[in-house]
């Protein structure tokens, strides 16, 4: 027993170093932008680089805090991406559900389609959007980015969900409709906590990419005070003028903290339901 | 249910946050003229005061300047300063769209020839006369002119200077010949005698029109397979051992900034940065090719207001925009603020512009610099080149071969945009 | 009659959706891919027929097949990687006992949750830069030479991985691991009783039961991976900042042949020209993409 005991601690004493290993690994760069974010004087480089920074400071985080109008960013990015991961699965969950339980005429050929639909290069596609939303007057509204945002992600979305969907039997939900639920009960309190894993990691990912993208977001929104997160972090460098490393690299940070916080949320969401005993054979 | 309700809460919460700090936080954007109405008035009477919009990219302390003198129109005329990131995309995008463009912009020259062959400005002669504009330094004018319409009313210009570190470097060469015996003999462990972006279109310009080359002249012809700038590239490949191999912005800055390099031709944006960083700063004339007598001469860049179609219904409100941008007096708030050259000849006769230095290099080059090319064919031209020096420079690729070869992609790529 | 609309019925507002967004601009681009809109057209354009694509496939000349064979290296490359090394990292992850699960992973997601130019930028000024960059800053204390890992073919082209991988691992390892998470623990438990070893188990029970959650994001990210720009673009071949490496892909090619002129109809139409090689490729090559959907 004992034997089996120290081989077990031996094996998670080396995972243990083997994750902290490659997370610093990882983490090099993102130190990096730290290490310069804490440091006065405008420069991305230096010829005596050292992780501690030398002269030490907050100012650029009270500039980016205070100064520029980081709240504001960030309560419309807030306000854009939650929105968007609303609509996003308001119209990708009933698709997936659909896709996977019913077998309808044309849904082989779709499903293929829409991933191959994937391989266009969309640089030229600003034009071609450009010319949609116009006449609908979604130009300059968030309304349009959320339905462009949502586009965008659902023929994705649509495949996951529905490769998840596939793994739940459907003897679940019939044993359910013989016991007397109707539809609405079945997906609501059956089929749906049983998804909570893929549709949490659907959500996350439409947050992530609303909460990223500046092309989009410069191209169909005007205005300083509609900036998102990422389009006042891309004007921190746009221009030589505007350029100043350390504030934006503490900008980059900043912006990328509330992700972070979001994915150690919902880390324990992600355990999945089936196992926890659902249908026993 | 409760995770998700969790996740709201959260969001929630940050959005209250945010919102209260926003407020908080007061004015943070450039301050309009007290006007939220996006309402726009297309009668021209004097009673009912017309918005303008205007588009730009410029630094805070330029757009304030611009709002702060624009703001003397009020009550009559509103201006509005628009910050647009990507702004040239977004005219091509919007440029006919009366409810998505702007009325003007204010950006540099290089692109006024893109967008007047859209179909998208109105020449600001439409607005203006051409006397007005008759104390504007004339390279500015030319710079302003596509296909013999004036398109633009320049209110600023940049160009490069050679700027040394007066710590290290004591006397400026005057000749490029010294210039390279200035750079075998300083440089060494890690210091540079001379720093440069060696294979960036813009700046190797400086060295092409000193040979009389030109990337592409008025006809719209490339020439970059010509004698002249086969003789500048391969005069200038001499300097490019005794320079840091990439050649980049940040590199090149940030070893002038430490004082690791003891000259460095670069923009009027530089100047800040490395006062900041404490370094002697000194301007001289740009060396003089000792081939060919002419100094190193860079291409210049004019910052100016242009109109776009869509603002035919404000033509009074325009007009006096543009007039109050004529007056001297924002070419001397600029240059107090920004350290801008002014387009105005009048603004050199104000004793603190005369009086700074680099102002003053500014304006004697203005004589000589070529202002960029406006027409859209330069547009293909910029790949083509860097490409061009790119292997010539970096990776040491047969000159004429290369010049050739840029010069029938530059051709092939013109045929390509008709 | 319900239960045959209802599947139309949920999926209409995602068809609808994605009809505008992902099916539109690709019709709208073929249509103006059959005029002459350019510089010189901008507004007043007009169909020509298919003069576009003739001179379109001018564009397919001595560059862009080796750019072409480049792109599908690249793409290989990175999806061997993608596929492999997160699977590990998954697999690990999910040991017994690791008490820091959460943490680490939080950790290794930190890459995605920058947006992609920041990360770049900070890649390409920070670590790989000759004069200053973190990884010469090294190799001068090590007492080696510095390397120029941005111009050189090779360098550049490995440069572009690493950073590629940095910012796709995360998603894989975020899939997989949920993925792993619906594997039933029973199949694995009457494994062990029969006997079966740890790479056995692996094979037969976890890599079958993960292919259908981990093959639409695999594919999709075999797409983007084709199409990825950004990273080629901004490392090595972006206009005022080129470092002499030639190591273009199919769509930065394509850029700076053609969308630099601003013809769009000549860009539409290769644009529309690359997007029919891609189909082609996946059609010959995925076969088993059909199965995938019909189960």
């Amino acid at each position: 027993m004992n034997g089996r005991k120290t081989k077990r601690a031996i094996r998670l004493l080396l995972t243990n170093l083997f994750f902290i290993l490659i997370c610093f690994a990882c983490l090099i760069p993102i130190l990096y932008a730290l290490s310069v974010s804490l440091n006065t004087g405008n420069s991305m480089l230096s010829s005596h680089f050292s992780f501690i920074p030398e002269r030490f400071t907050w100012d650029n985080y009270r500039t980016v805090l205070f100064k520029k109008p980081f709240f504001l960013w960030l309560k419309n990015s807030v306000l854009l991406a939650l929105f968007t991961v609303i609509v996003s699965l308001a119209v990708g969950v009933p698709a997936a559900y659909a896709f996977s339980r019913y077998r309808f005429k044309g849904r082989n050929h779709m499903l293929y389609i829409l991933l191959l639909l994937n391989a266009f290069p969309s640089i030229l596609s600003m034009f071609a959007l450009y010319r949609l939303l116009r006449p609908i007057g979604l130009v300059n509204s968030y309304l349009g980015l959320i339905l462009i945002y949502t586009g965008s992600m659902t023929i994705f979305s649509l495949w996951n969900m529905k490769g998840y969907f596939d793994t739940i039997p459907v003897d679940i939900e019939q044993a359910a409709q013989i016991d007397g639920a109707n539809d609405y009960q079945i997906v609501t309190k059956i089929v749906l906590p049983l998804a909570k894993p893929t549709i949490i990691v659907t959500a996350v990912l439409v947050l992530l990419s609303v909460w990223n993208d500046y092309i989009f977001a410069i191209n169909f929104m005007s205005g300083a005070e509609k900036y998102t997160l990422a389009v006042g972090l891309y004007s921190l460098q746009a221009t030589d003028y505007t350029r100043n490393w350390p504030l934006f690299s503490a900008a980059s940070l900043l912006a990328s903290l509330p992700a972070l916080i979001i994915f150690f949320l919902i880390q324990k969401h992600m355990r999945s339901g089936l196992t926890a005993g659902g249908v026993k054979e | 249910m409760r995770m998700i309700r969790k996740v709201l809460a959260l969001m929630l919460t940050i959005c209250m946050v945010s919102i209260n700090m926003a407020g908080c936080q007061g004015q943070s954007s450039p301050p309009s003229a007290g006007t939220a109405a996006p309402a726009v008035s297309s009668e021209n009477s004097p009673k009912k005061p017309v918005t303008i919009t205007i588009w730009h990219e410029a630094a805070a302390e330029i757009a304030k300047s611009l709002q702060t003198e624009l703001d003397k129109l009020a009550p009559n005329v509103v201006v509005k300063l628009e910050r647009k990131e990507k702004l040239a995309d977004a005219l091509k995008l919007v440029g006919n769209d009366p409810s998505s463009a702007p009325d003007m912009y204010f950006y540099a020259h290089d692109k006024l020839g893109t967008f007047a062959q859209m179909g998208i400005l109105s020449p600001v002669t439409d607005f203006i006369s051409k006397d007005d504009m008759q104390d504007l330094l004339p390279m500015t004018v030319n710079a302003a002119t596509f296909n013999s319409q004036i398109y633009q009313l320049p209110v600023y210009f940049e160009t490069q200077m050679f700027m040394y570190n007066k710590k290290l470097m004591k006397d400026p060469p005057k000749t490029t010949d010294d210039l390279l015996k200035y750079m075998k003999e300083n440089t060494k462990g890690g210091v540079y005698g001379f720093v440069e972006q060696h294979s960036t279109a813009y700046y190797a310009s400086a060295w092409m029109h000193a040979y009389g080359a030109a990337i592409i002249n008025d006809q719209k012809e490339p020439g970059l397979n010509s004698q002249q700038m086969i003789s500048a590239l391969t005069y200038h490949k001499q300097f490019v051992p005794y320079e840091p191999k990439d050649g980049e912005y940040n590199t090149i800055t940030a070893l002038f900034k430490e004082g690791k390099a003891h000259a460095i031709i670069g923009g009027p944006w530089l100047v800040p940065e490395v006062k900041a960083a404490n370094i002697d700063l000194g301007i001289a004339q740009m060396p003089t090719v000792s081939a060919t007598g002419k100094p190193l001469t860079p291409y210049s860049g004019v910052q100016g207001v242009c109109v776009l179609k869509t603002a035919e219904d404000k033509k009074d409100a325009v007009a006096a925009v543009l007039k109050q941008l004529l007056k001297a007096d924002i070419g001397i708030s600029l240059a107090k603020t920004a350290n801008c050259a002014p387009a105005n000849s009048k603004c050199y006769d104000n004793a603190e512009v005369n009086g700074n230095e680099m102002l003053k290099a500014m304006k004697e080059t203005a004589e000589n610099v070529v202002p960029m090319p406006n027409f859209p064919e330069m547009d293909v031209m910029w790949t083509a080149t860097e490409n061009m020096l790119v292997a010539i420079n970096k990776n040491n690729a047969d000159i004429k071969t290369e010049c050739d070869k840029a010069q029938k992609e530059a051709l092939s790529q013109l045929e390509a945009m008709k | 009659m319900r239960k045959k609309i209802q599947p139309y019925a949920y999926s209409l507002p995602a068809l609808i959706v994605i009809g505008l967004i992902v099916l539109f601009p690709i019709l709208y681009t073929g249509y103006i891919s059959l005029t002459n809109m350019s510089v010189y057209h901008w507004f007043d354009f007009h169909p020509i027929g298919l003069e576009n694509y003739k001179k379109a496939l001018l564009v397919f000349d001595s560059g862009f097949l080796p750019a072409l064979l480049r792109t599908l290296l690249w793409t290989a490359v990175n999806m061997a990687l993608q596929l492999t090394v997160p699977f590990f990292i998954a697999i690990l992850l999910n040991s017994e006992g690791l008490r820091f699960k959460d943490f680490y992973k939080t950790i290794l997601m930190f890459p995605w949750a920058m947006p992609a130019y920041v990360s770049i930028l900070l890649w390409r000024m920070g670590i790989y830069n000759s004069e200053f960059g973190l990884l010469n800053q090294w190799l001068k204390q090590l007492g080696f030479k510095p390397v120029d890992w941005l111009s050189g073919d090779g360098t550049a082209f490995a440069a572009c991985l690493i950073v590629n991988l940095w910012m796709a691992f995360p998603f894989m390892i975020m899939m997989i691991d949920g993925g792993l998470q619906s594997i039933d623990k029973s199949y694995y438990e009457s494994a062990t009783l029969d006997g079966a070893g740890f790479f056995m188990k692996m094979l037969k029970i976890t890599v079958p039961s993960l292919r259908p959650i981990i093959a639409p994001a695999a594919i999709m990210t075999t797409f983007t991976t084709f199409k990825q720009f950004d990273i080629v673009f901004l490392m090595t071949q972006q206009q005022g900042s080129k470092t002499g490496a030639n190591i273009h892909t199919v769509l930065t090619y394509a850029y700076e042949k053609a969308f630099m002129t601003n013809n769009y109809g000549y860009s539409s139409a290769i644009s529309i020209l690359i997007f029919a090689i891609v189909i082609a490729f996946s059609v010959f090559t995925t076969k088993d993409l059909k199965e995938e959907g019909t189960r």
